[in-house]
């Protein structure tokens, strides 16, 4: 009759172990939001490890820069002092992931803005965004179908990547010629990328080879895709996916006595190449400006700012420098509309928000209007022309309308 | 022509990487008949070492590959000891739980150290070679002549050597060769470490000219299973065979195919093997 009490007992240890763990996830979610009105949580949730991992983590200086900045200017809603804290978690790149944490952001730590840096996130966050639960998403990404979708809540923070491909094509054409060879990545971005070029080459009237897209998470050496492009002797190559196997790529393909020019997807940034590869073998392409060349009022104390907590080896892109702007805009958007819980007030309020801005959070390409479907324009959108001397030069952007 | 030049060359290169991975995995298979899913990671961690001791340090690049390779040997024996050994009783699933375990930790190690960036290692050996009117970089050269020295080393190792012979000895027949003798945990430490070794070498060769990142072995880890499915589990000129034979159909169907299809190459191998010879090429392991 051993067994009975023995049973007993690990009901009771079980029991008892349980109720602990409930008291403590009771505690910790009293512990996220009791604080009354004084801290405001940002949520975050993009990719902190696996292959986006570095992606991630670029979008998360960004923020934790603008959080620490505001937080030392003061940030007064309804004439109460606001702490601002950044809450991230990590979704490894899966939109389904994505999803519940801001789920849980939104709920447990009343975050009334949650960020994503991810198209395929973000369509999946906005499926829950504004029912049961209301908060603003932070949207960091180029594809236009995140506004087409008509999301309430929802505030788009780059250019839409379709507004390139006319201007990359002209300037490619320019200093290359009419034969294109296609060598993007393979993902769903890189796909939409290499039909919008492949369109808007063909519009003015070049050729465009067969489509060589690899993987560039995947291929261990890229000197054979690279064979295959440059067997068809194009004048011009599509590359692009992040920055530095992007890098590679054109490095192989000078080595392999490539002289035409590169279009560069937004993706891959030209300075950030030149810290893997020599600029010598990035020349005599068309890419997105890097933020060094940008001539906003914050724009160099933000480079300084970045070399100080990053170290001075990296270099500040657009993920960064965007998504700093992006949530100095929310807080300025907080202040004017006196709340920091009502997602659709703090929606209505961007508009009248960006002007009040401060200069020092104009870093990359201020925008000076919100459209109805909640995409950022900037006015003066330019991308740039690497040339052969290593040297930047603007090229004006018309941008395209969001519409499908 | 130049085109098939130029893309054999890089086959081969490829091929040379490829065969010191899959070796590795092969006998890990052949002693410890264990499926090792965290060779990716040792890979990857062999890479960021040679990285370590080349770019931090400043060793000579063939010296930081051997010191690498070294400290590698160690991981593969702590590996060994303290995964896969205290589970040597267990079903088969709690080693591949440990070992997908082990690479998660493995790839979190080397974010916390270097960071989730891509890096890119410089090589001294710089250069092209022209052949028959191909360019082909020095360094691929290079990795295919010291796969086929360190493979030559590797099999006058297993074949002649008392310690090499053991594990032969222990793929054929664990109670057999432990009758005569042979410490079967010994055997089973040196072989995991000898994979992560010679890891290391393909990682540190194939370095250069790619990038290094905590994630960069999960894609050679699927090839190379891929691989000694295709030359039968456990046998060494199966992984031979097969890396090179794997790499080369991925380059050819790349180029006069389409490059999705080379993507896919390894998988479609993989899934005929399975289904028309599922032993292999070499059939060697004798599945208990």
């Amino acid at each position: 009759m051993n067994s009975v009490p023995r049973t007993r007992s690990r009901r009771l240890l079980s029991s008892a172990a349980i109720g602990t763990l409930v008291f403590t996830i009771a505690a910790c979610g009293g512990g996220g939001s009791g604080d009354g009105g004084d801290t405001v949580v940002i949520g975050y949730t993009g990719p902190l490890s696996g292959g986006g991992a570095a992606y991630g983590e670029n979008v998360k200086i960004g923020l934790e820069m603008a959080v620490d900045d505001l937080n030392d200017d003061g940030v007064e809603v309804d004439g109460k002092p606001v702490t601002l804290e950044l809450k991230s978690l990590d979704d490894k790149y899966a939109p389904s992931t994505a999803a519940s944490n801001a789920q849980r952001l939104a709920d447990q730590d009343k975050a009334p803005v949650v960020v994503s840096p991810n198209a395929g996130a973000i369509k999946a966050i906005q499926q829950i965004n504004s029912g049961r639960s209301n908060f603003l998403i932070s949207a960091y990404t180029s594809d236009p179908a995140i506004v087409q979708s008509d999301n309430p809540l929802t505030m788009m923070i780059p250019p839409n990547f379709e507004s390139y491909a006319s201007e990359f094509t002209e300037t490619g054409m320019k200093h290359g010629g009419k034969k294109l060879a296609l060598l993007g990545t393979q993902s769903e971005y890189g796909q939409q990328w290499t039909k919008s070029i492949t369109d808007a080459w063909k519009e003015a009237g070049g050729s465009v080879g067969g489509d060589n897209s690899v993987d560039y998470a995947t291929v261990s050496d890229f000197a054979g895709p690279v064979s295959k492009a440059l067997a068809d002797k194009p004048d011009a190559i599509f590359v692009g996916g992040p920055s530095q196997p992007t890098a590679l790529i054109m490095e192989e393909a000078r080595k392999q006595g490539f002289e035409g020019s590169f279009l560069v997807m937004d993706q891959a940034k030209l300075d950030e190449m030149a810290t893997v590869a020599k600029i010598d073998n990035l020349t005599n392409s068309v890419g997105v400006l890097p933020v060094s060349e940008y001539e906003d009022p914050g724009t160099k104390d933000f480079i300084d700012k970045f070399a100080d907590k990053a170290g001075d080896k990296k270099v500040p892109t657009s993920e960064t420098a965007l998504n700093y702007q992006g949530i100095a805009i929310i807080t300025k958007a907080m202040e004017v509309s006196g709340s920091t819980d009502d997602p659709e007030k703090i929606r209505a309020s961007i508009s009248d928000a960006l002007p009040e801005v401060d200069d020092k959070y104009k870093v990359n390409g201020f925008p000076d209007e919100i459209t109805d479907q909640g995409h950022l324009l900037n006015p003066n959108l330019e991308a740039t022309y690497l040339d052969d001397d290593g040297e930047y030069t603007k090229v004006p952007i018309d941008q395209v309308s969001d519409a499908k | 022509m130049t085109l098939f030049i130029q893309q054999l060359f890089n086959g081969l290169a490829l091929g040379g990487v490829y065969c010191l991975a899959a070796i590795g995995l092969t006998l890990v298979f052949g002693v410890l008949r264990i499926p090792n899913l965290a060779h990716g990671a040792l890979y990857m961690l062999g890479a960021y070492l040679t990285y370590f001791f080349l770019t931090t340090i400043g060793v000579p690049y063939i010296a930081a590959i051997g010191i690498a390779a070294i400290m590698l040997f160690v991981v593969g024996v702590g590996l060994e000891r303290l995964v896969f050994h205290p589970l040597r009783n267990s079903p088969h699933t709690h080693h591949m739980i440990a070992a997908v375990g082990a690479m998660f930790f493995f790839q979190a190690l080397a974010q916390a150290i270097w960071g989730a960036d891509f890096r890119r290692m410089d090589t001294p050996i710089t250069g092209e070679l022209r052949i028959l009117g191909a360019e082909i970089s020095a360094q691929r050269i290079v990795i295919i002549v010291v796969a086929v020295i360190v493979l030559a080393l590797l099999a006058w190792f297993i074949k002649r050597s008392i310690h090499g012979q053991t594990i032969e000895a222990i793929e054929q027949d664990r109670v057999g060769a432990s009758l005569v003798g042979i410490n079967p945990s010994m055997v089973s430490m040196l072989t995991l470490g000898l994979s992560a070794l010679l890891a290391t070498i393909a990682a540190g060769l194939v370095a250069p000219i790619n990038l290094l990142s905590p994630t960069m072995g999960d894609a050679l880890n699927l090839k190379v299973f891929a691989i000694i499915i295709l030359g039968g589990l456990g046998s060494l000129p199966g992984a031979i065979v097969g890396g090179f034979a794997l790499a080369i159909a991925e380059t050819m169907t790349a180029t006069y195919i389409s490059s999705g299809v080379g993507e896919a190459v390894a998988f479609i191998v993989l899934v005929a093997v399975l289904a028309i010879k599922p032993t292999g090429l070499f059939t060697k392991a004798v599945q208990r």
